[in-house]
């Protein structure tokens, strides 16, 4: 039988997520829009989220990238845990990226619990974009050479 | 009992101005050949918000255009529609009154740098508390982890307030304190801390910005369902009116809306709206609008564009005069005069290069206090963006403001810029584009309607997205972030690094007090507040019972969660 | 049987979202997973929720699921929004009022968006359906936009349609009245404590009994409810209308018919995407040119596309 691949656009899907009490929406808003101008599906799980229920949602919407927004200081704790949580129930393929407020001295221990990308704040939306769909030209290529 | 609001004319746009001969002969002879040989360094110029086309000249044709007269579009100080200021002699009786943002840690840190503020000559104190705090939470609750006393104070119950208010009172003009969705538990706990140290609450001002409408506008710090949390605001309001007059019971703070990107024209509509519903909230409760009116004061901010901020100053408090008169019927001066704070916003300010955010602050102070700055005026400190403030941006904050009022000469005059051009032109339609929104946003019901419906949130968040590409994409220069980039990029950023310990202290605090407190009194005290929240009766007196028996700010807040449940709204995303 | 086929039929959820995912993209690995699942089809009761923007839409969905568990069923959602025309993305956002049954096993919430379709559908909205279906999802939700005559997908679709409306909307009350009001088995008058409520109500019975002039004996008489579903109000009145319901197509045999009538609707649309397909690879695509520049007219085109199969069916 010969190899078949996808014979449509997929389009990117992207978990966004606040973890903790922060409420600033302002960045999580603009990297949404840009993501659905640059044609990607973005599902917004909310604000006051936990780890546990973004890694939930992150399996039942098939998610390949997960994206976390946090402007409050909890991430060395929650982040990790995300990250764990997603390893343990099978999804550890799914992309992990942050944003925020977050200091570069944290960077090698969330680096090291499985996220990929950290993007601090002020980072030009469309370098996200393009970090994205690089990635995930990458994922696509990879995928059609394993068929 | 009010009239619709509009019945206020909304002066009609009109058609482009035409230039007189001579104004149209300078252009064609003079300035067209100039530009052909020197081409303009913008395409389009815009102002900054609105982004609205910025003319190369304004002449007394634009004001014709615009159909201005002195009389009733700017009247004089002191007089309706107040456009020139609602002070009879501006500021030159009495400067505004100075002040900036305090508030961090527990309560001893807190007071111990209320302390050096005041001896740096600041007279106003603003109490921000923690994120737990304004959420509704105790420290040791599961949920706050990690955010203890981070963004604020952090309140658990009447003792950690009793420590804060280690102050010199006399010093102190006012006091604001920020605390939205659980406000009558912070009221609560202020007024039975003032009692407990002796304090005249006669002798300076309180300021509860009592503000949860527009936390669930774009803040996002909020508990109760919408409906509920106005019903709950009004309460403190009522409970101030009726006992501690001289202090003010509701701040409308449309500074928050411009973090979210509010232009001037939604800022004035949407902070107006939401005013109104306050208002017709406080009014159904058997007050008139001349006692209830006056105790409204708004938190305005400025960003960088000099001339809409100053033009939105001027605009802010003709609208507010006009709709008082014409919609609720308000004859009292103080009921049609806005009361005002001003401040210049951090959303100008910039992580790159710290130190242009003091010009920054500078020129954005200028263009307040040639508004208008109103009765008092905030500096934000110049590395607000990334850290807590350090003592020296606390004094130099200050001083800006005293450079501003002595040594420039902007305040010794009464509002100097009346009469030019451009800025009667701009005052003129964004006043005229407010009253339209605020029409559209009542026909939909108000600004409760607004906020269910996602209305101001979906308005909001394409700001957001739109203002985010001109910086992207060049179309708004910014020093420091796209346009003179120092080579060390982007500063490290220094998180408040709060010790944990900090955070640790407070929980074994708050566990220590729930035990050594007479816990059977709290219930009963609970209780009451639940039987309040059912029956409709004002929350602000069983909350106080409560406080004295030390019941923390987590359970009176669940007390109210139990009755009111918890709100989930339909836009969290703002813009979706 | 494939690995993936054998899970969604355990129930896994990894799978199952794995599965909607391949026929969201038409990729042709969903199509073998459903040949597999199909089988363990046909249970699930599939209910529409549509009604215009501002409506509450997604809260009271929020609601029923909590009721449906509360009868210890386990409930799917599909919630679909419009996708953009212009840059093929969208903002997925509807999970954020269902957020109390993030942690429930018993739970199954996919956001989806239209990818193209003005149905106010997805073309995989009706298979996903089928993958939550044969997971074991007794009561699969569908929660849409719908605005007017053209959001109609929903009905075919679905077994019981739900319409909410919301007071004082206007415009869009009387552009839903052309199309949807027609079809709606239970309407519901969301947001019932506001303003206008009154109105709402006279009018929408007015068009029910319009509609029930022509209605036969015995045919299901749509229920009116009012519900504030931000307060909890309504939903034991609304899943009592649908467990109705539901008791009626089972009654009537109704249930079992619209599921045989989707899968006919189903096998139409394939057979039709597949015929036309294999018609246009080879031959049909210098045709197809030809068509294009107007150097053949379409009709006498489509004639000539067609006359092998013409030929081929005469002969057989």
């Amino acid at each position: 039988m010969k190899a078949v691949s996808p014979v449509s656009v997929r389009p990117l899907r992207v978990l966004l997520a606040k973890l903790g009490m922060d409420t600033h929406t302002v960045g999580i808003t603009v990297v949404a829009h840009a993501l659905r101008e640059a044609g990607m599906e973005v599902i917004f799980t909310g604000l006051k989220q936990t780890p546990e229920a973004v890694a939930s949602a992150a399996i039942q919407e098939d998610v390949d990238v997960v994206g976390i927004s946090s402007l409050s200081a909890g991430h060395t704790r929650s982040l990790p845990r995300l990250a764990r949580l997603l390893r343990e129930q099978g999804s550890g393929e799914k992309l992990l990226v942050a944003g925020g407020v977050i200091p570069q001295e944290d960077l090698p221990l969330l680096h090291e619990a499985g996220f990929a990308r950290i993007f601090t704040m002020g980072t030009d939306t469309r370098e996200i974009v393009a970090y994205l769909r690089e990635w995930w030209a990458q994922r696509l290529a990879a995928e059609a050479h394993k068929q | 009992m009010s009239r619709p609001v509009d019945r206020i004319a909304v002066v009609p746009q009109g058609p482009p101005a035409r230039a007189t001969d001579e104004a149209q002969r300078w252009d064609r002879e003079t300035r067209t050949p100039f530009v052909a040989a020197h081409p303009e360094r913008r395409q389009p110029f815009l102002t900054q918000a609105l982004k609205w086309p910025i003319q190369p000249l304004y002449t007394p044709a634009d004001l014709e255009a615009a159909g201005f007269d002195y009389r009733q579009d700017l009247g004089f100080p002191g007089e309706y529609p107040f456009t020139r200021g609602t002070q009879p002699n501006g500021h030159r009786s009495d400067l505004w009154t100075m002040s900036q943002v305090t508030g961090f840690g527990k309560g001893e840190d807190w007071a111990k740098r209320a302390r050096y503020m005041l001896d740096q000559g600041l007279q106003g104190l603003i109490l921000e508390h923690d994120l737990p705090t304004t959420n509704g939470y105790d420290s040791d609750h599961p949920l706050v982890e990690g955010e203890v006393g981070r963004a604020g104070m952090a309140l658990d119950s009447l003792e950690d307030l009793e420590r804060a208010f280690d102050l010199p009172f006399e010093k102190l003009r006012y006091l604001m304190s920020v605390c939205n969705a659980p406000q009558p538990v912070n009221l609560a706990m202020i007024i039975a801390a003032l009692e407990k140290k002796g304090v005249d609450p006669r002798r300076f001002v309180l300021h509860i910005v009592n503000g949860i409408l527009i936390e669930y506008t774009c803040v996002g710090r909020y508990i109760y369902p919408p409906v509920h949390g106005l019903r709950i605001a009004t309460d403190c309001i009522e409970y101030l009116i009726r006992n501690h007059p001289n202090w003010a019971p509701i701040s409308i703070i449309s500074a928050q809306l411009q973090p979210a990107k509010a232009n001037p024209v939604q800022e004035i509509a949407f902070s107006m709206a939401i005013a109104m519903a306050y208002l017709d909230a406080t009014l159904a409760r058997g007050l008139d609008i001349d006692t209830v009116a006056p105790y409204f004061h708004f938190v305005i901010n400025v960003d960088m564009d000099f001339f809409e901020g100053i033009c939105k100053l001027r605009a802010y408090r003709k609208v507010w005069a006009q709709l008082m008169k014409e919609r609720y019927g308000a004859s009292r001066p103080a009921a049609l005069k806005i009361r005002m704070m001003t401040s210049p916003t951090t959303i100008a300010l910039t992580l790159q290069q710290p130190l242009n955010n003091i010009g920054r602050l500078a020129i954005m102070a200028t263009a307040c206090a040639l508004g208008g700055a109103g009765e008092a005026m905030t500096t934000p400190l110049h590395d607000e963006a990334h850290a807590l403030p350090a003592e020296e941006a606390i004094r130099v904050g200050a001083a800006l403001q005293h450079i501003v009022a002595h040594e420039t000469g902007v305040a010794d005059t009464i509002d100097p810029l009346a009469g030019s051009y451009y800025v009667e032109t701009l005052t003129k339609r964004i006043e005229s584009a407010a009253h339209a929104e605020i029409v559209k946003i009542m026909q939909m019901g108000g600004a409760l309607a607004a906020i269910e419906s996602g209305y101001f949130q979906r308005a909001l968040g394409r700001e957001q997205y739109e203002r985010n590409k001109d910086v992207e994409e060049g179309r708004r220069k910014w020093v420091g972030v796209n346009h003179l980039v120092a080579p060390e990029q982007k500063r490290q950023i220094e998180i408040f690094r709060a010790d944990n310990r900090m955070e640790e202290e407070q929980v074994a605090r708050v566990r220590a007090l729930r035990a050594r407190r007479d816990n059977a009194a709290v219930a009963a005290a609970l209780e009451a507040v639940r039987a309040a929240a059912r029956s409709g009766a004002n929350l602000v007196p069983p909350c106080l019972a409560a406080v004295k028996l030390y019941a923390t700010h987590g359970e009176l807040c669940d007390a109210m969660r139990d009755v009111f449940g918890v709100h989930t709204p339909d836009s969290q995303l703002t813009g979706v | 049987m494939t690995d993936v086929a054998a899970e969604v039929l355990a129930g896994k959820v990894a799978a199952g979202a794995r599965a909607i995912r391949w026929l969201d993209d038409r990729d042709p690995r969903g199509r073998a997973v459903l040949r597999e699942i199909f089988a363990a089809t046909g249970r699930a009761h599939i209910v529409g929720v549509t009604g215009p923007p501002g409506a509450g839409k997604s809260t009271l969905v929020d609601l029923l699921v909590t009721e449906e568990r509360r009868r210890g069923r386990r409930v799917g959602v599909l919630a679909v929004d419009p996708t953009s025309p212009y840059t093929g993305g969208a903002i997925l956002g509807d999970r954020v009022r269902m957020g109390r049954h993030a942690l429930d096993a018993g739970v199954f919430i996919r956001s989806m968006g239209t990818r193209g379709e003005s149905g106010g559908l997805s073309r995989a909205t009706y298979d996903a359906c089928l993958v939550l279906d044969a997971m074991g999802y007794e009561v699969v939700i569908v929660e849409t936009v719908g605005v007017g005559q053209e959001e109609i997908d929903i009905v075919a679709l679905a077994h019981t349609t739900v319409i909410v409306a919301v007071p004082g909307l206007g415009d869009e009350v009387q552009a839903m009245k052309a199309g949807l009001m027609e079809a709606g088995e239970i309407l519901v008058i969301n947001k019932a404590d506001r303003e206008g409520y009154e109105q709402t109500r006279r009018h929408l019975e007015l068009l029910l009994h319009l509609r029930g002039s022509n209605r036969p004996a015995g045919a299901w008489e749509p229920r009116l409810l009012a519900a504030v579903a931000t307060r909890g109000e309504g939903g034991a009145e609304l899943i009592a209308a649908l467990d109705a319901h539901r008791a009626y197509l089972d009654a009537s045999g109704e249930f079992a018919r619209q599921a045989g009538r989707r899968s006919e609707q189903q096998f139409l649309a394939l057979a039709r995407a597949a015929t036309l397909s294999a018609l246009l690879e080879g031959a049909g695509a210098p045709l197809l040119q030809q068509v294009r520049a107007r150097s053949i007219d379409p009709y006498s085109a489509a004639e000539l596309l067609t006359a092998p199969l013409r030929a081929q069916a005469r002969r057989s």
